[in-house]
């Protein structure tokens, strides 16, 4: 049997125990084809990057499955089949993740910080070819 | 410092390499951000140092967060 981590994006207006209760299903499906479900995370009502079947936002969640191939295609069958499903995507990984996923220890702290010092990194540094040096004075002035 | 070559390129090193280097995963939407460009495209290697096998690693969870919508195909 192999590590599977398979996410669904659910529709925006059904409620979180609904998206409880699909993932229940869901489990129960690959438990019945031979599978083990060993952990299962909500990681909440998020806005997509794109609109996904005219919709803005959606109910996402993460099982980390052990499973045979079998109960992967009829796991994923029952998502195609089920309208509540917006996309899935299961991927098959080297091992399982015990801890919380990256996305359950960020959804706390949303601080934009880190994110924007990079972009202004990244604006001067995508468009030029080589460093001017009156750009890296300021940056290494103590060194001198 | 002050007269350096005009031309002088710092030795540049693979963020993803060495002890606590961060690992590459399409849930970890912060990090990947680092690697695209303004228009959400993804940074070439030559610009972000990511050593080849590191960048490979990079572009699939780049595109698999884009398949689930975490990311952007195109930012306007």
């Amino acid at each position: 049997m192999s590590y599977y981590e398979s996410v669904f994006i659910a529709r925006p207006d059904i409620t979180a125990a609904q998206v409880e209760s699909l993932t229940e299903t869901f489990k129960g499906i690959v438990s019945e084809n031979g599978g083990t479900a060993t952990k299962d995370e909500y990681w909440g009502l998020k806005s997509l990057a794109y609109k996904i079947k005219k919709n803005r936002k959606g109910h996402y969640t993460m099982i980390n499955l052990e499973a045979p191939p079998a109960a992967i295609s009829e796991l994923e069958r029952n998502m195609r089949l089920n309208e509540d499903i917006l996309r899935f995507m299961t991927i098959k990984v080297d091992a399982l993740e015990e801890e919380p996923s990256v996305m359950m220890r960020n959804k706390g702290s949303r601080d934009d910080r880190g994110r924007r010092d990079d972009r202004g990194r990244r604006d001067d540094r995508a468009p030029r070819q080589e460093a001017s040096p009156q750009e890296e004075k300021p940056s290494e002035g103590g060194d001198e | 410092m002050r007269s350096r070559r005009p031309f002088f390129r710092r030795q540049k090193s693979c963020p993803f390499s060495g002890p606590n280097a961060p690992k590459i995963d399409y849930k970890d939407v912060k990090l990947l951000q680092r690697f695209v460009s303004e228009r959400g495209k993804i940074v070439p290697r030559r610009i972000t140092a990511v050593s080849s096998k590191k960048q490979r690693e990079l572009a699939r969870a780049i595109k698999r967060a884009r398949n689930l919508a975490l990311m952007p195909f195109v930012l306007d």
